[in-house]
């Protein structure tokens, strides 16, 4: 009995990868790094530096940075995950599950620099890479766990403000990141007023069954549309009117100067009904550490349901 | 040499094909438990993977070792049967035993190894042993020797490869982790049922 037969066809199947990105590849690769997790790839294309995850291109890039202006988000979703900002009742600490080239959070430090901000990031090398060519430095209240997401948050015994959650990177989709249990450490992570903002990537079956695990433990959810994914901030307790988001969006566009304002994207909040059926399929399943097939979700398109 | 019925035959080749099965899809079921307590790291992958390989070591040398004492089909069924009871439990101690190793050791290669070892080393040390006892069984003369070693490692591997993609691509999207565990016990105790029938051991 052996399982090398199967370990060889796994790494076959890598090179025919990599090989295949050598050859479409017209920008101008920086730097290419093999990482205990990833092949990463960085590519300049002035004013930009991005960063991409394995063999495809258009679907694995991870972040975008504009080198002459570190507060731009040229990525839509990341300002939308910002308007987590608004909702929390107090801004003392903010935590990122899922780094990457730490634009979103970089940002937020940079314009809250009296808010504390920790990030968590699985991958050492997307660190690395990130500080060399992303002007990304730890310094007072901008800090770095290189640790996985669940791990650092069951360890912890810190409570955050808004926890930003944007771990499922490229070609993997971690599903104990995605599980009923995994929701539950957040919630009991969070301090009381406190908010949790998720990219998820809309086109597949994955989306219904995350959002409907989101809601299984936060019975508020907000969809926000960028393009190509959706950020959905959520939240405990009752659902906060409009008017009272506005009042604090309006206070902290003018407290801290944000560049994407919050009223404009409080103009953009769908508040979300999972009940009626319409917008998540109802025979989605709630994911939890025992029944989590998160790669045969991800490989059925979604279909015939309206995202609003 | 006495050599087996054709019935008692073809019990140990579909028995090595089905625990060549569960046996890797253990180890794919493995990496389900580990997760949630140490991380999707490739760590906990090489735990799960070299702990395998260690079972499938300690079995073979095991099988070897013992193989002249008892050289029966009830050996074979007994340790299947054994290594059944082991899975049949996990479902309902895996959790506790993870945090406890959590909170003991952390999350280190230590600690991944160690439930690795907790989840998986008993089970499939036993069903490593079926290899050996089983072409020992089925040999006839010493020229048959490699011929019947070549068919068992042959079927039992492709048991290896079906356990493991049906397990991913089939059992892991279709039902919980919990339940495939159940499953897996169900059909090694059928297996065992299967290789203490008296099929006319000897003629």
């Amino acid at each position: 009995m052996d399982v090398r037969s199967v370990v060889f066809g796994a790494l076959a199947g890598a090179l025919v990868g990599i090989a295949a990105a050598f050859a479409q590849d017209s920008r101008n690769l920086l730097e290419q790094k093999e990482s205990l997790y990833n092949n990463i790839y960085v590519y300049e294309q002035p004013p930009y530096v991005s960063m991409t995850f394995g063999h495809n291109r258009r679907i694995y890039t991870e972040s975008v940075y504009n080198t002459r202006d570190d507060r731009d988000l040229p990525v839509e979703y990341t300002r939308f995950m910002t308007a987590s900002l608004m909702y929390a009742k107090e801004l003392h600490s903010i935590l990122e599950i899922g780094f990457g080239g730490g634009r979103t959070s970089w940002y937020l430090h940079r314009y809250l620099p009296n808010v504390a901000v920790t990030s968590v990031e699985l991958d050492p090398t997307v660190v690395e890479l990130a500080k060399k060519y992303f002007g990304i430095k730890e310094e007072p209240n901008f800090r770095i766990a290189n640790r996985d997401g669940r791990l650092f948050l069951s360890e912890s015994k810190d409570k955050y403000d808004i926890i930003l959650i944007d771990a499922y990177r490229g070609p993997f989709v971690p599903f104990h990141l995605l599980t009923r249990e995994f929701y539950q450490i957040v919630k009991d992570h969070l301090a009381d007023g406190g908010v949790v903002a998720q990219n998820v990537e809309p086109s597949t079956m994955l989306f219904d069954s995350a959002v409907k695990t989101i809601n299984a433990v936060f019975p508020q959810l907000d969809f926000y549309r960028a393009d190509g994914n959706i950020v959905t901030v959520a939240y405990d307790g009752a659902e906060r009117k409009a008017e009272d988001l506005a009042g604090l969006a309006r206070d902290r566009d003018k407290a801290f100067g944000l560049r994407y304002s919050l009223m404009e994207m409080l103009s953009q909040r769908r508040h979300i009904q999972i009940a009626g059926g319409t917008v998540i399929d109802p025979s989605a399943k709630v994911l939890t550490d025992d029944f989590a097939p998160v790669e045969t979700l991800k490989n059925i398109e979604r279909h015939n349901r309206k995202l609003p | 040499m006495t050599a087996p019925s054709r019935g008692s035959s073809l019990a140990i080749y579909a028995s090595a094909f089905v625990v060549g099965g569960v046996l890797m899809g253990f180890e794919m079921l493995g990496s389900r438990y580990l997760f949630p307590y140490f991380g999707g790291s490739i760590g906990t992958w090489a735990s799960l993977i070299s702990t395998v390989l260690c079972a499938l070591a300690i079995g073979y040398f095991a099988g070897s070792a013992i193989v002249s004492l008892y050289p029966s089909q009830k050996t074979i069924g007994l340790f299947v049967l054994i290594a059944a009871a082991y899975l049949a439990c996990v479902p309902a101690t895996a959790d506790p035993v993870m945090e406890k190793i959590l909170s003991v050791l952390g999350d280190g290669p230590s600690a991944t190894l160690t439930a690795a070892t907790a989840l998986l080393l008993v089970p499939l040390s036993l069903l490593g042993t079926f290899s050996p006892i089983a072409v020992s069984l089925l040999t006839r003369t010493a020229e048959d020797a490699g011929r019947v070693a070549g068919l068992v490692y042959g079927v039992s591997t492709i048991g290896n490869v079906a356990g493991t993609l049906f397990t991913t691509f089939t059992l892991i999207p279709a039902v919980g982790s919990r339940a495939i565990t159940y499953i897996f016990a169900a059909v090694l105790a059928g297996c065992a049922g299967v290789l203490f029938l008296p099929l006319g051991n000897k003629i």
